[in-house]
């Protein structure tokens, strides 16, 4: 790949395409709680890379962290928070493997940066199950054979709770139309989408979707609007 | 999927199963290499080349080296490894031997640089943003070099070297020599056909674009390399990292738990394997290499396009009486894989020619997807054979019928013959009589049309190894070497012992993908692992319950130990498994938009050990297809050799949206080889789909499409 004096930075990237839209809404300011970690290494040059402290809830959990602002919260999920579950496909918002529930909502992880989901909560395939219970999902992603590699899998549960969360019985067309931003190369489309139309045909499809907020806040729709997953 | 069988039904093979990781799969605990994480672990990135063809000058990585955090870089002047598997003459790459006369070697970092995206230097930082950085701040100098792109014009006198031998990529001889293939006389073939027809066809560059893109982490205690990486073969990756690094094969561990797919992407070892071993050695700490997507799509490789030139003769009742093929396949640069046009064998025919040029560009390189050769050379063949149908004024399944294969090269016998039934069962289930029209009849705007391509593939039988053992608590811990590329292997090789052990599947646990705990096993390629370490694992069973009968059940602290290595093959005749796709699409000719109404697949993959992941496989591997005719190229720009479409949304990957029902109807046998009967599926649902779907178009809208991608534009070109 290219690496010109031009590239720009995941940060720079993203804050292009989405901070402005952030800094308009209800999101997290950037500028809030800014402080600089030092990289503590020795002998050579040293850079300053800022970073804030956040508080995140995830699964349930609150977390209170200092990251820096170039993380991604699919980064801090995986790298910072030992929650693997969440896959990174493409780390640009074109396949959906990293989709979490943000706030209820499907998202893109590798889209967001970890700072603006301060204050918020979040919701990975980790926090699906109900300890050995399967969130219906679950159970018919397995009887269904969903996952084939596996590697999407989680992205496609997470945007199939989206759907059932606001749509409780939606139709095949529906469940494509929802999970079309989440990519799956063994291309087990037929599967995924059964699957999910048998979940949405037990009596916990809707209910199982405890835990997490279901805050729908409407300023914060366009914070989210840049790394939306599905949704077509 | 429905299933008429007419062998005897097993216990527990040949019913719907679960696969028995799925729960580890559903709620993310399965891991896969990027969840390993290792203390003191550095990250590494590599800095690629911006240039289709380049010469370095001078590489200054003093800035990069200057960053508190580098630890170190890796450039052409301080790594002189060869990457084996990387190019090899005559594209075979499992003989070791053709890998060391091959004359044009890959070394990890190749000057003068032969592709857009070749490694140039590899950077390992405490973070991979750091890391990421480091990268930006090599300076390179290049001195750019002119480019080919296009394998036919690679050819031509004037075309630029990109070898000093030239762009003719040698054979396993390491001669300049194109690959043929001959049988009769095609000269006298045509002096006496009645009709002869010539056409072209060309196929791009299809990325295998997995999910998971390559990765790998790699870290050394004393002289012993432990290796974290996706492979489809963890026997393969570490004979090859041995080999590529000077040391003993028990010196690598490979291990590769859940990988995140790979359809070829991830046969034998990868230049980022080498990359990060060569890096924690000089570090001395464990480095986890990451590819990105835009990496992935031009650094590792997808299928090789082609240009297929066809020559057909046919008597006044529609039988064929001579083929001809010259074909040209572009490798990238380096000969990764053989560059093979299959298609030629799935007709009876008396005279037949194939000349294929396995050619260097300048493009990404060109390696394994999913059953390498077949698709491209399939649509080609396929659809010239489909025209020449329309042409005789046939109908083209009676024209198949006429012309399809019915011993391998006309000579050889199947291990058993199903195709005839595979195409006729088709075409009543799809009511191909009913739905086909003459093509371009349907009156549009929106047109309407069916189309219909078969498939014969090799299904071989071959060597591998497995291991059980049996502790008094009645567990079968099942020891073989496959990793789980998603077609659901630990699945089928518990399914397969508990049926030859005669045991419940629960009492089955596999230990799998470590090659410090698993025996050799043929690797997920070439659809081989149900075939070949299946039949070890019966093999192994069936030891097993000989010990058992002579020494009774083991007690207390004892166990039985059983192992199998067997190399069975299929005595002199030819195994194949066979199949036959019909597709309706609808065509917009005011958009040039192609939509598939209705897919029908029909297989015979033998028995079939597990129909739920089996039909999985068939579906999966005909949307690729799909994706294939219609949309995925990966295109560049022709005046500066940059790929122009890396990455899900340019390359247009099948979605959600796009894929229609795939409906599968197995037709099932069992020939006496293979485990139970098993034979290839996880390439055999992809093979034939491309040409089913053109084949479609042109019934559709009456015009041939010969280039792929099926894209609106040509359509619309083709309609004006």
């Amino acid at each position: 790949m290219s690496k010109r004096k031009h590239d720009i930075s995941r940060r720079q990237f993203l804050e292009g395409s989405g901070a402005v839209l952030v800094a308009a809404t209800a999101g997290p300011k950037l500028s809030a709680q800014l402080s600089s970690s030092i990289q503590p290494e020795t002998g050579g040059a040293t850079r300053e890379v800022p970073s804030t402290a956040i508080r995140l809830v995830v699964n349930g959990t609150e977390h209170r962290l200092e990251v820096e602002d170039r993380w991604t919260l699919a980064e801090v999920l995986r790298d910072h928070l030992g929650l693997t579950g969440t896959k990174i496909g493409c780390n640009r918002g074109e396949c959906g493997a990293c989709t979490v529930l943000l706030d209820g909502k499907p998202v893109y992880s590798c889209s967001n940066l970890a700072v603006w989901a301060d204050g918020r909560e979040v919701r990975t395939v980790e926090g699906l199950a109900h300890g050995d219970q399967l969130d219906p999902l679950q159970r018919a992603f397995v009887e269904h054979d969903g996952p084939q590699c596996g590697f999407c899998t989680s992205g496609q549960l997470m945007s199939a709770r989206g759907l059932l969360t606001r749509n409780p019985h939606p139709t095949a067309r529906e469940v494509r139309a929802a999970m079309t931003g989440n990519i799956c190369r063994c291309s087990n489309y037929n599967r995924y989408v059964e699957a999910v139309l048998a979940a949405s045909s037990t009596r916990d499809a809707k209910t199982s979707d405890r835990g997490a907020g279901r805050s729908t806040a409407p300023g914060r729709r366009g914070a989210k609007a840049s790394a939306r997953a599905g949704g077509a | 999927m429905s299933r008429p069988s007419k062998l005897t039904p097993l216990k527990t093979i040949g019913h719907p199963t679960a696969r028995i990781d799925a729960v580890e799969r559903v709620t993310g605990k399965a891991t896969y290499t990027g969840d390993v994480h290792l203390p003191g672990m550095l990250y590494a990135r590599v800095l690629r080349s911006p240039h289709a063809h380049a010469r370095i000058r001078q590489i200054d990585a003093s800035k990069a080296l200057a960053l508190a955090g580098v630890k170190f870089v890796l450039t052409h002047e301080n790594c002189s490894v060869v990457w084996g598997a990387g190019s090899i003459s005559g594209g075979r790459q499992y003989v070791d031997d053709i890998k060391k006369i091959t004359r044009h070697k890959r070394y990890l970092f190749n000057n003068p640089v032969r592709f857009f995206g070749e490694p140039v230097a590899a950077v390992a930082a405490t973070n991979r943003h750091l890391a990421e950085e480091a990268v930006r701040l090599i300076n390179v100098d290049y001195e750019v070099l002119p480019f080919v792109l296009d394998q036919e014009a690679a050819l031509r006198p004037e075309s630029v070297k990109i070898w000093p031998e030239g762009n003719l990529s040698p054979t396993a001889k390491n001669e300049m020599e194109p690959e043929v293939y001959r049988r009769g006389n095609v000269e006298e073939g045509f002096r006496t056909a009645d009709f002869v027809f010539e056409d072209r066809y060309t196929t791009t560059y299809v990325h295998n674009a997995q999910m998971e893109p390559r990765l790998c982490v790699a870290g050394w205690e004393g002289d012993k390399l432990t290796l974290y990486t996706p492979t489809q073969g963890t026997s393969n990756c570490r004979h090859d990292m041995a080999r590529d690094l000077g040391i003993p094969d028990e010196k690598v561990r490979v291990i590769c738990k859940y990988m995140g797919g790979g359809f070829g992407n991830k046969n034998q070892n990868q230049d980022a394997d080498l990359i990060a071993a060569v890096l924690a050695k000089e570090t001395g700490a464990p480095v986890k290499l990451e590819l990105s997507r835009k990496e992935d799509f031009i650094g590792v490789h997808g299928r090789w396009p082609t240009t297929q030139y066809y020559k057909v003769g046919v008597s006044r009742d529609g039988v064929l009486q001579a083929l001809q093929l010259r074909g040209y396949s572009g490798m990238g640069p380096y000969r990764k894989n053989t560059g093979g046009i299959g298609g030629i064998e799935l007709y009876q025919c008396p005279n037949v020619e194939s000349v294929t040029y396995p050619v260097y560009t300048n493009r990404a390189v060109s390696g394994n997807y999913r059953a390498p050769e077949f698709p491209q050379g399939f649509f080609g063949i396929e659809s010239m054979m489909d025209d020449v149908a329309y042409k005789m004024k046939m109908d083209p399944v009676e024209f198949v019928l006429k012309n399809m294969t019915r011993k391998s090269d006309d000579e050889v016998p199947y291990t058993n013959y199903t195709l005839e039934e595979c195409i006729r069962r088709g075409a009543e289930a799809f009511e191909w009589k009913k739905r086909w029209h003459p093509p371009g009849a349907d009156p549009g705007p929106i047109k309407r049309g069916v189309g219909m391509a078969f498939m014969a593939l090799r299904s071989p039988t071959g060597q591998s190894s497995a291991v059980i053992r049996l502790d008094s608590n009645g567990r079968y811990t099942v020891f073989v070497g496959v990793t789980d590329i998603g077609a659901g292997a630990k699945t089928t090789m518990a399914l397969i012992a508990a049926e030859a052990l005669g045991v419940p599947l629960s009492n089955i646990e596999i230990v799998w993908g470590d090659t410090d705990r698993c025996p050799y096993s043929v690797g997920e390629s070439g659809s081989r692992t149900t075939d070949m370490t299946g039949y070890a694992v019966i093999e192994a069973a069936h030891d097993l319950k000989r010990q058992i009968a002579a020494k009774g059940l083991p007690k207390g602290d004892n166990v039985l130990i059983a192992s199998a290595s067997p190399n069975p093959t299929s005595e002199g005749k030819v195994r194949k498994a066979f199949g036959a796709h019909f597709v309706e699409v609808e065509v917009d000719t005011e958009l040039g938009r192609v939509r598939v109404l209705k897919y029908l697949a029909v297989q015979d993959s033998g028995r079939i050990l597990n129909p739920l992941t089996a039909t999985s496989q068939v579906k999966g591997g005909a949307t690729q297809g799909i994706g294939m005719a219609l949309h995925e190229d990966l295109l560049y720009d022709r005046q500066t050799g940059q790929p122009l479409t890396t990455g899900y949304y340019g390359t247009r990957i099948m979605t959600h949206l796009d894929a229609p029902e795939i409906e599968v109807i197995f037709i099932e046998s069992d020939d006496g080889y293979g485990p139970f009967g098993a034979k290839c599926i996880g390439e055999a649902g992809i093979v034939h789909a491309v040409a089913a779907v053109g084949n479609a178009v042109f019934n559709a809208i009456g015009r041939r499409m010969k280039d792929l991608p099926i894209t609106r534009d040509k359509i619309l070109g083709a309609l004006v």
